[in-house]
């Protein structure tokens, strides 16, 4: 564990250039350039409040825009650091088929890229703070853990998907849908505190009800996002009672994702 | 101590495309019932390689295509790993396995020299310090802010190596990376090569088609054959080897549209050619400076009166080298079958492959047959002083000298 991670440190440079690259492809020769990584939330945003204004989602004493806006710069960093994960290695045949270093750098680089569109959508969650007239507290040193949690997650999916998707490409056409799915089943929409209600509160489901919610907090990014909004927009510690399922789940899957891709990786170069 | 061991390598390929979701599933259910599952068929790139390297050796790699010579470097480089057996090398591999391998056109020439670097592992700051060396190297001063999508080819490539050689590696792994650009960079870069070899005493392996290549730079040679290593040792000694085998695999090529380019023709049809060695055994190789014999064995169809025969050789893409013919000799064929034979006093054309050409005629100029490429051979010569000169120069003349300071002709 400590080898990998200090071969990893060795390559940092690497890591930096390949992740400077991604950014430096996609920004290139488009006119809006890095303004693309802000247009997506806030575009989501727009549409959400929309929709809200029909269906009616309570966001409690947090105005809905800047709510859903938390929930998005999480959901979309994993999102989009993951799907770009997958596809890294084969996205990188070339280099893969020519030259060695740690196959892992790639979706580590992707994980760095979506890092630094992260950080630009911080300000844009200042500026909206600053709007809606809500001041940062202490739970913000928070932030850096959660982040980190995230990139667990993100590297439990693009790792064992990067490997299988050298295989079957089938990985990286499914993972769109998969991800479309998975988003209406986190608090991205709607907040964690509704789902809470009506299972912990009400017990919708009866008997089911409690295990239900743990089955549902089972998704990491359920706790990530919570999480997210409490210490940004609350100013409250995490609710760890919400992120405890999917960190049992990460400890489990991050080892056999890791070791798959491990596995798989020497022979990339045969099979890409 | 040997800086790169290769320990009983085999390299197996499965051949055929993947499986798809169907036949794997189909594959799976019948292996869990315990049935036998068709596998596809097992490709060896290598087969049992096994050979050591010492430090400061400059290793050439020949062998023909699909031999197994990138594979192994795939191997050397880690890019690809033994199916049995291992390899391990002592010290950092810079592979130039093909340059410009992770350059990207969207970023500026400045750009990629930096990102290239990082890929190969030179650290920032190194690149720094040879940032002017690599760009003026290149030849690329005034371009080196355009994206390089918009660079010829032959800068593109220039770029590459530029940036590739100068990595601070122990072991060079270079494949076929000479034979890019136009002469002068080839120059260049050839140059460049040799100053890390000879002077900075660098362990290279070096693959290339290029056989006169080869032979300069290395100090040793192997030569794989499907897989195998065919020939390890001096380069003079295996670069012939392989010139030869070069060639037998040029006249299995030819022989083959022998049987496809006869012309029919009215009065005569070629019943069969042979070659002969002195005693009078078919052949079809001759030594270098030996005599041999051809002979053929014609059909004729009409009868002819007064006719002369030419028999030539001549260069596998047809140019006409010989001329031995019966001018002063005509003769009469009644129907039948004829056979002639002509005899070559001392094979004095360099190590390759020629074929024979007939003519049969009036002296007049009268064709009554024609045909070129009638049969192959190969000339052979186990000195690699001789055989090497083949790419120059088709023929030999037996010559002495006189050198400074002799009093006395001496053979060539």
């Amino acid at each position: 564990m400590l080898a990998a991670i200090k071969n990893l440190y060795d390559y940092r440079e690497l890591m930096a250039a390949l992740a400077w690259r991604n950014m430096a492809v996609r920004y290139k020769q488009a006119y809006l350039g890095l303004a693309w990584a802000v247009l997506k939330p806030l575009m989501l945003v727009l549409i959400f409040s929309l929709v809200r204004s029909f269906v009616g989602i309570d966001s409690g004493d947090i105005p809905y825009p800047i709510l859903t806006f938390a929930a998005l710069m999480p959901w979309i960093f994993f999102q989009e650091a993951a799907s770009e994960g997958v596809s890294s290695v084969v996205g990188n045949a070339n280099l893969i088929r020519k030259i060695y270093f740690p196959r892992e750098i790639l979706p580590l680089a992707s994980v760095v890229t979506k890092l630094v569109e992260l950080g630009i959508n911080f300000l844009i969650l200042a500026g909206l703070m600053v709007y809606y007239h809500m001041s940062p507290t202490i739970y913000l040193l928070w932030v850096p853990l959660i982040i980190a949690y995230t990139i667990l997650a993100v590297l439990c999916i693009s790792m064992v998907g990067a490997a299988m998707n050298v295989y079957y490409r089938d990985v990286a056409t499914a993972l769109p849908v998969a991800f479309s799915l998975l988003m209406y089943a986190s608090p991205v929409i709607y907040p964690l505190t509704l789902v809470k209600e009506k299972l912990l509160v009400n017990q919708a489901a009866g008997e089911w009800s409690n295990f239900l919610y743990t089955i549902y907090t089972l998704n990491p990014l359920a706790g990530i996002i919570d999480a997210f909004q409490h210490v940004v927009l609350r100013g409250t510690p995490p609710d760890i009672s919400s992120m405890w399922p999917g960190m049992v789940l990460i400890i489990i899957l991050l080892p056999i994702s890791y070791v798959i891709f491990k596995r798989a990786e020497s022979y990339f170069a045969d099979v890409i | 101590m040997a800086i790169i061991e290769v320990n009983h390598v085999t390299k197996e390929y499965r051949l055929g495309a993947l499986h798809g979701f169907k036949q794997t599933v189909h594959n799976t259910l019948a292996r869990l019932r315990g049935h036998p599952v068709p596998e596809r068929p097992l490709f060896k790139a290598l087969d049992d390689v096994d050979f050591k390297v010492e430090e400061g050796e400059v290793l050439g790699i020949i062998g023909h295509n699909g031999a197994g010579k990138s594979t192994l470097l795939k191997m050397l480089a880690n890019i690809s790993v033994p199916t049995r057996g291992n390899v391990k090398v002592h010290g950092k591999v810079a592979p130039l396995i093909e340059v410009g391998a992770g350059l990207v056109g969207d970023l500026a020439g400045r750009e990629n020299i930096y990102l290239n670097g990082a890929i190969l592992g030179i650290p920032k700051t190194e690149i720094k310090r040879k940032f002017d060396e690599i760009v003026s190297f290149a030849e690329l001063e005034e371009f080196i802010d355009t994206p390089i999508k918009r660079y010829s080819s032959g800068m593109k490539v220039r770029l590459g190596f530029a940036i590739a050689t100068s990595a601070d590696a122990d072991i060079l792994i270079v494949d076929e990376v000479l034979a890019v650009g136009d002469l002068a960079f080839q120059r260049k870069c050839f140059d460049r090569m040799e100053d890390m070899i000879k002077r900075q005493g660098k362990t290279v392996l070096l693959v290339s088609h290029n056989i006169r290549q080869v032979e300069r730079l290395c100090t040793r040679v192997l030569m794989l054959d499907r897989g195998k290593i065919a020939e390890d040792g001096a380069p003079n000694i295996v670069c012939n080897k392989f010139l030869e085998q070069n060639n037998i695999k040029i006249k299995a090529l030819h022989d083959r549209n022998v049987a496809t380019s006869q012309i029919p023709s009215q009065e005569i049809t070629l019943v069969g050619t042979d070659l002969l060695d002195d005693e009078g055994n078919i052949t079809d190789k001759v030594k270098f400076l030996d005599p041999c014999r051809i002979r053929i064995a014609l059909n004729v169809l009409k009868p002819l009166n007064n006719v002369t025969f030419y028999i030539g050789i001549h260069t596998t893409d047809f140019v006409y080298l010989t001329a031995n013919n019966t001018a002063y000799h005509p003769v009469d064929l009644p129907t039948g079958r004829h056979e002639i034979e002509l005899r070559l006093n001392s094979m004095t054309l360099l190590p390759g492959v020629y074929c024979f050409f007939l003519w049969v005629g009036t002296p007049e100029g009268r064709t009554s047959f024609r045909e070129e490429n009638i049969s192959c051979f190969q000339v052979i010569s186990s000195d690699y002083a001789i055989s090497r000169q083949r790419d120059r120069a088709v023929t030999y003349i037996p010559g002495q000298w006189k050198l400074p300071g002799e009093t006395r002709f001496i053979e060539s």
